[in-house]
């Protein structure tokens, strides 16, 4: 890869002025850090990327609003995790978060499970009973 | 935002650090530790003496659900061998207590050592939301606490030092999940400032070789690289084209999001050869350095024809997966060789 062919397609809301660095040949065919603006390849894989957690996310929330699931899938769905992820983090076991993602067992909860809940998930435990009633924005 | 954009900032013993840009995350933390502690040494340099390049696709660990096909070395084995192999002193510790980790953490930055920490990108405001994704594996260097939280330096994304708030630095240190960090912080203690780069050098690009070749499990090396090939062909058959389509965009996100200096970090492989070729005055490496290159650009042809069949994934296009499968199959052929060449010259070389 020459210096002149770095992509340097600056799109929109993806890079917000990050640059990547490329080694790329110069003139004197020495290599040379050369930063970059981005890709359009890259953007659009990491679109791809971005959009099926969206709609996984949004689908989750469809799902919890029509009681099929308790808000506790969507805040997990949220923060990228697993029943397994949140079980550690919040210190409980995974066949125990698997369980609490049915509406009718979570709405049993003790507040101090509620609380760990909470708090693995950087959320209020007055956030952690509801979901937004509109989709999340980004 | 021009007047945001510091690139120097004064340590708390009252040391200058220099903020530069790199490619990749770890062997940028690598460089600029070295660095900062009187060892002037390149990224690329550092890459190959700590034997980066490496091809594995791991189908028992997932990421987002779908295998991992990873271009480099197990994160931290570059630091590791890079240390050992220029004789650097190193401290490396994890932690089970989180206050005790962010202790240290502060206690070391206090006396104006700088130090890495591994984190988890998905806890970091700082990041671009975009990039923010449920990963540990991402190094940035710490530089001193003030009003905000802590002042870090991240060489392989941003090209000035940033704030990161105390909560999200335990956050991402702290993350649960696969391959936690454990709030693992690392700096070295001594650096020998006049080391043997040369035998360094080749004994970097003899792991290097070892590690493409001769690993006698198919998922791995030149071998890897084939049976990922194989895989991509039958892919769409086997699960569909869009399904198909998922899981080539997560082997271009590994081969060019992921921080990878382009192509997978064959072209900072590449650099490292350049400079090895002057460094022996070696012609041979020199050529390598220029097939290495050339490598890269397929590695470039396949993400550009991968991506075009992703994007039409609704309307089946003119590019095939048979060509992703059969480019992947040439760099494989390509890498063989050139490794195979590489061993033949390494063993001429003289330390």
């Amino acid at each position: 890869m020459k210096v002149n062919e770095v992509p340097q397609d600056d799109v929109f809301d993806y890079s917000q002025g990050i640059k990547k660095g490329n080694y790329a040949l110069d003139d004197n065919g020495k290599y040379v850090m050369v930063p970059s603006k981005g890709w359009v390849v890259d953007e659009m894989i990491n679109r791809m990327v971005c959009d099926e957690y969206r709609a996984k996310e949004e689908e989750t929330r469809q799902a919890v609003l029509a009681g099929q699931k308790s808000p506790l899938a969507y805040y997990m769905e949220l923060r990228q995790m697993t029943p397994e992820i949140l079980g550690k983090t919040a210190g409980l076991a995974a066949f125990r978060v698997k369980r609490h993602l049915r509406p009718e067992i979570f709405a049993r909860l003790k507040p101090s499970v509620l609380e760990a809940y909470a708090k693995a998930l950087a959320i209020t435990t007055e956030e952690l009973i509801s979901v937004p009633k509109n989709p999340r924005e980004r | 935002m021009t007047t945001e954009l510091i690139t120097k900032e004064t340590l708390a013993n009252g040391r200058t650090y220099i903020h530069r840009t790199s490619a990749h995350c770890e062997t940028g933390v690598t460089t600029a530790l070295f660095r900062d502690k009187g060892l002037d040494i390149s990224e690329p340099m550092i890459f190959g003496i700590g034997s980066g390049i490496f091809f594995g696709h791991l189908p028992f660990i997932k990421q987002t659900g779908l295998p991992i096909s990873t271009f480099r070395s197990i994160p931290g084995l570059v630091f590791k061998k890079a240390a050992q192999r220029l004789g650097v002193k190193v401290f490396r510790k994890r932690f089970r207590n989180q206050q005790k980790g962010m202790d240290e953490l502060r206690r070391v930055i206090r006396t104006g050592q700088i130090v890495a920490v591994t984190t988890n990108v998905y806890w970091l405001s700082f990041f671009p939301r975009r990039y923010r994704f449920n990963f540990s594996g991402h190094n940035f260097i710490v530089l001193y606490e003030n009003e905000n939280g802590f002042r870090i330096s991240d060489p392989a994304l941003l090209e000035y030092t940033v704030d990161c708030s105390t909560h999200d630095m335990e956050r991402s240190r702290f993350a649960r999940g696969p391959m936690e960090p454990r709030g693992l912080m690392y700096y070295p203690v001594y650096v020998n400032p006049n080391p043997d780069i040369r035998k360094a050098c080749i004994t970097g690009m003899q792991d290097s070789c070892k590690q493409m070749l001769g690993i006698p499990i198919p998922l791995f090396g030149v071998k890897g690289m084939r049976f990922v090939a194989k895989k991509i062909v039958k892919w769409p058959e086997k699960l569909g084209y869009v399904e198909a389509c998922r899981q080539l965009a997560h082997i271009l996100r590994l081969q060019e999001e992921m921080g990878t200096g382009g192509a997978g970090f064959r072209y900072i492989f590449a650099a490292f050869l350049q400079e090895a070729g002057e460094l022996f005055g070696s012609k041979e490496l020199n050529e390598l350095s220029n097939e290495m290159t050339a490598i890269g650009d397929v590695w470039r042809e396949f993400a550009l024809v991968s991506s075009r069949i992703i994007k039409q994934r609704k309307s089946k296009s003119e590019e095939t997966f048979e060509k992703a499968g059969g480019l992947m199959l040439i760099c494989a052929g390509r890498e063989e060789e050139l490794f195979k060449n590489l061993r033949d010259v390494v063993g001429k070389l003289k330390a």
